[in-house]
C-alpha cells in the first residue's frame, strides 16, 4: 500500500491514474444515466428538483472529460507506456509526476464534494458568466478542479516535453518514434500553451464572484464575451489533447494488428499531427457563432475550423492506408480500433456542417451538437481508452484479457452508444435543444419523444457493455490466462525489450537503437 | 543508475504537499468566501500551511542530496513551465485590453492620481535582485559559497522590500476609496499587480528553500539556477506591467 501512495515510478503511477479516471468515469456514467431518465419523456421523470439535474450536468460534463478521458490518455496511458516506448527508465521529474496524479485525485475529490456540501456548483462544465457570478452555488469549487487539474496537466506537460527531448534511447531519431509518443508531445504542447489561457478565465471568475472585480460586468465596463473567448481558446484545443493521443493509439493497435507500418508516417506527424497543433488554437470562435461580433471573424473562424479537417484527414488517411493488404488479427483491441474507425468518421463528418456558420446558427446548442460532440471526444476517445486497455493488458497484469467477454462488451457497447446518439442527431434537427430538463414545450413533435425513448435505451445498453468490460478486466487481471512477453508480436520497444510486467527502471539494460530500427519493422 | 534496478523509487513528499495545498488554498478559499464561515476557513488555513511547508521541506531535502535532480534536466524543465506562465500572463493581460479598448474614456471615473514614482522605485528594486541573484550565481561558480549566502540574502530582502511596496500601495489606494471593486481599471490593476506579486513570493519563497540548507553548507547549483531563471522571469514579467499599468 505505501508503495504505491508513495511511489514516483511512472508505471504505478500510470495505473493511479487508470484507477482514478474510471473511478470518475463510473460516476459521471451514473450521471448520464440518470439525464437519460429524465429525458426519457416530457416533464419530470426521476426528480422534481431542476436544480439536481443541473448538478448532474455539471458533474457529468466536468468529470468526463476532465477527470476521464485527459487523465486516461495523457494520464494512464502517456505515463505507462511513452517511457516505455522511447527506452528511458523513467520520466525526467518523478516527483513532479507523482504530484501531478495526487492534484488529480483531489481534483476529482473536490469534485465529488459537490454532492454533499451545501449551494454545489450549478454552471455546467463551462461556467458561464454573468450566471456563474451571480449564482448562490460553490463556484469557488469549480475554479479550484479545474486549477487543481490544470496544474496537473501543465507539470505533466512539462514532465513529457523534457522526457521525450532529452531521454530518448541513444540512436533514436525523431522519425523513429512510435505515433503514440508523437500524440502525447502534441497533446501536451497544447496543454501547456492554452490550459493556462483557461486557467486565467477561471481565475478572473473567481476575482469577479469572489473579490468584486468587473472583468465580466458590462454595466462597470467589463465583458461576458471575454470569458467564452477565453475559454473556448482553451476548450476547443482540449478536444485535440482528447483527439491526438486517442487517435495514435488506435495508430499503435492498427500497427500491431495488421503487422504494417504507419502508412504515410511522416506525412501523419509533420503535417497532421503538428498541422493540428497549429491550427487548433484560431478555431474557437465557432463555439460562439450565435454571439454578438463582426461577420469577418465568423467568416475567418468557419474557414479554419474548416481547414482543420485537412491535418485531421492525412492522420485518418495513415490510419486506413495502416490497414491495407495487412495480415490483420481480429481480437478485442482490433475490434475497437475497427469501432473506433466508425465512430471518428461519423463524428468528424458531422463536425463540417457545424464548422458552417449558415448551418451552424440553426443547430446551436441543439441535441444535434450534443450528438457530435459526443461522437467525435466522447465515445470516440473513451473506445479508444477502452481499446488501449485491452491492447496493453498483458503489459500491466501479465495476463490477457478474456476475448469472449471482450468482444461481447465491444458489441453491447457498441450498438448502445450508435442507439443513443443517432436518434439524437435527429432529435437536434427537429429543433430539441441541448441539457433541457423538461422539454414539454416540444412535445408537438412526436418523433422528438421518439428519439429519447431510443437513446434512453441506448444508454441502458451502454451500461450492461461497461459493466462488462470492467468486470472482464477485474476477472482476467486475477485467473486471466498468463502472456507471453510480447503476445501480439509488436516491434515496438514496450514490447520487445522489457519483461512481460516491467520493474523498477523499466529495462534491465540500457536500450540503444540502430538507424534503421522503427517500432513499426515488420519487414515491409 | 544502478540503484533503480532494485527498488521501486517513492518519496512521501509530493502527496503531503499536494493535501496542504488543497486543504490550504480551495478549502480555506470556499469556506471564506463562499461559505462565511471564519473558523472552518482558520482551521483549514492551520492544517493545510503546515503540510505545505513539511512536504516542501522533505521535497527540496531529497533533491539536495541527488546531484544531479534524478536526471538533471532541471534547467530545461523550468523554461518549458516558464512558456505556460507567460500564457497565464497574456490571458490576464487580455481581459485588461479589452475592457480598456471597448471603453469610451480611459481611466474610468473614480481612479484617482496614480503615482509614478513608487512604480519607478520598485522597478529599480526588482532590477537590482536579477542582478544580485546573477552575482551570487557568479559566485557560487567561484566557490564562494560565504558570498553567495550574502547575495542571496540580498535578493531576499530585495523581494520582500519590492512585496511590501506593493502592500503599502494598495493600502493608500484603498484608504483612497480605490478598491479592487471601484471600477474597470481597479479591477484589472489589482488583478494583474496581485498576481505579479504573487509570484514575486512564489520566487522568495523559493530563494529562502534555497538559503535556510545552504546555511548547513548545502548547495544545489541545479536548484540555484532554475530559481536563478524563474526569478529573472518575474522581473521581465514586472516590465509588461509597469509599462501596460501605470506608464500607458
Ligand atoms: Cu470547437
Amino acid at each position: 500500500m505505501k508503495d504505491w501512495i508513495f511511489t514516483t515510478d511512472h508505471k504505478r503511477i500510470g495505473v493511479l491514474y487508470l484507477v482514478g479516471s474510471f473511478a470518475a468515469f463510473a460516476v459521471a456514467g451514473t450521471m448520464a444515466l440518470l439525464i437519460r431518465i429524465e429525458q426519457f419523456s416530457p416533464g419530470p421523470n426521476i426528480t422534481e428538483d431542476p436544480n439536481m439535474y443541473n448538478s448532474w450536468l455539471y458533474f457529468h460534463g466536468a468529470a468526463m472529460i476532465l477527470a476521464f478521458l485527459i487523465p486516461g490518455l495523457t494520464g494512464w496511458a502517456a505515463n505507462y507506456f511513452l517511457p516505455l516506448m522511447i527506452g528511458a527508465p523513467d520520466v525526467a521529474f518523478p516527483r513532479i509526476n507523482a504530484f501531478s496524479v495526487w492534484l488529480f485525485w483531489l481534483a476529482i475529490v473536490i469534485a465529488l464534494l459537490s454532492f454533499v456540501i451545501p449551494d454545489p456548483p450549478d454552471i455546467m462544465w463551462t461556467g458561464y458568466p454573468p450566471y456563474s457570478v451571480q449564482t448562490e452555488g460553490n463556484t469557488a469549487f469549480y475554479v479550484f478542479t479545474v486549477h487543481l487539474l490544470g496544474f496537473s496537466s501543465i507539470l505533466g506537460a512539462v514532465n513529457f516535453l523534457t522526457t521525450v527531448i532529452y531521454m530518448r534511447a541513444p540512436g533514436m531519431g525523431w522519425n523513429q518514434l512510435n505515433l503514440f509518443v508523437w500524440g502525447t508531445v502534441a497533446a501536451f504542447a497544447i496543454q501547456l500553451i492554452f490550459i493556462p489561457v483557461l486557467a486565467a478565465a477561471v481565475t478572473l471568475l473567481l476575482f469577479d464572484k469572489y473579490l468584486g472585480t468587473h472583468f465580466f460586468d458590462p454595466a462597470a465596463g467589463g465583458d461576458v464575451l471575454l470569458y467564452q473567448n477565453l475559454f473556448w481558446f482553451y476548450s476547443h484545443p482540449a478536444v485535440y489533447v482528447i483527439l491526438l493521443p486517442a487517435i495514435t493509439i488506435l495508430g499503435e493497435v492498427i500497427a500491431t494488428m495488421s503487422k504494417n507500418p504507419i502508412f504515410n508516417y511522416k506525412a501523419c506527424v509533420y503535417a497532421g499531427i503538428w498541422g493540428v497543433v497549429l491550427i487548433s488554437g484560431e478555431v474557437w470562435v465557432h463555439h460562439l457563432y450565435v454571439s454578438g461580433m463582426p461577420n469577418w471573424i465568423r467568416i475567418g473562424m468557419m474557414i479554419s475550423t474548416l481547414m482543420i479537417s485537412v491535418p485531421v484527414g492525412i492522420i485518418a488517411m495513415s490510419l486506413w492506408g495502416t490497414l491495407y493488404k495487412g495480415s490483420i488479427t481480429y481480437n478485442t483491441a482490433m475490434t475497437y480500433a475497427a469501432g473506433c474507425m466508425f465512430l471518428f468518421l461519423i463524428g468528424g463528418l458531422t463536425g463540417i456542417p457545424l464548422a458552417m456558420t449558415v448551418i451552424d446558427v440553426n443547430v446551436s446548442d441543439t441535441a444535434f451538437v450534443h450528438a457530435h460532440f459526443h461522437f467525435v471526444m466522447g465515445i470516440f476517445a473513451a473506445f479508444c481508452v477502452i481499446m488501449g486497455v485491452y491492447y496493453w493488458f498483458p503489459k500491466m497484469t501479465g495476463r490477457i484479457a478474456n476475448e469472449k467477454w471482450g468482444k461481447i462488451g465491444f458489441w453491447l457497447n457498441f450498438i448502445g452508444v450508435n442507439l443513443t446518439f443517432f436518434p439524437l442527431f435527429v432529435a437536434g434537427l427537429h429543433g430539441m435543444p441541448r441539457r433541457y430538463y423538461d422539454y414539454a414545450q416540444f412535445a408537438y413533435d412526436p418523433t422528438i419523444e421518439k428519439m429519447h425513448h431510443m437513446a434512453t435505451v441506448g444508454a441502458f445498453v451502454v451500461l450492461a457493455g461497461m459493466a462488462i468490460t470492467l468486470l472482464n478486466w477485474i476477472g482476467s487481471a486475477i485467473a486471466g490466462e498468463k502472456a507471453s512477453a510480447n503476445p501480439w508480436n509488436s516491434k515496438s520497444l514496450e514490447w520487445t525489450h522489457t519483461e512481460i510486467i516491467p520493474g523498477p527502471g523499466n529495462f534491465k539494460e540500457p536500450v540503444t537503437v540502430s538507424a534503421d530500427w522503427t517500432p513499426y519493422n515488420y519487414g515491409k | 543508475m544502478a540503484e533503480h534496478e532494485h527498488h521501486w523509487e517513492s518519496s512521501w513528499a509530493p502527496l503531503v504537499l499536494v493535501v496542504g495545498i488543497v486543504l490550504a488554498i480551495p478549502l480555506t478559499f470556499a469556506s471564506y468566501f463562499q461559505y462565511e464561515n471564519a473558523l472552518v476557513s482558520a482551521l483549514f488555513a492551520g492544517v493545510g500551511v503546515p503540510l505545505m511547508l513539511i512536504g516542501l521541506a522533505k521535497w527540496v531535502d531529497e533533491g539536495l542530496d541527488q546531484t544531479h535532480l534524478h536526471f538533471g534536466y532541471a534547467v530545461p524543465g523550468i523554461s518549458v513551465f516558464i512558456v505556460s506562465e507567460v500564457f497565464i500572463f497574456l490571458g490576464i493581460f487580455s481581459g485588461y485590453w479589452m475592457m480598456r479598448l471597448e471603453a469610451d474614456s480611459w481611466p474610468p471615473a473614480g481612479t484617482p492620481h496614480m503615482s509614478m514614482v513608487l512604480p519607478v522605485i520598485m522597478t529599480v528594486i526588482l532590477v537590482s535582485s536579477s542582478f544580485t541573484i546573477h552575482v551570487a550565481e557568479e559566485k557560487l561558480e567561484d566557490g564562494d559559497e560565504a558570498g553567495f549566502r550574502k547575495m542571496l540574502m540580498v535578493t531576499i530582502a530585495l523581494a520582500l522590500i519590492f512585496f511590501s511596496c506593493t502592500m503599502y500601495e494598495y493600502s493608500h489606494l484603498v484608504h483612497e476609496g480605490f478598491g479592487p471593486s471601484t471600477n474597470s481599471y481597479s479591477t484589472a490593476f489589482y488583478s494583474i499587480t496581485g498576481f505579479h506579486a504573487s509570484h514575486v513570493l512564489v520566487g522568495a519563497s523559493i530563494f529562502v528553500a534555497i538559503l535556510i540548507p545552504a546555511l548547513g553548507g548545502r548547495i544545489n547549483k541545479t536548484f540555484v539556477q532554475c530559481g536563478s531563471i524563474y526569478w529573472h522571469f518575474v522581473d521581465i514579467v514586472w516590465f509588461f506591467v509597469v509599462s501596460q499599468i501605470y506608464f500607458w
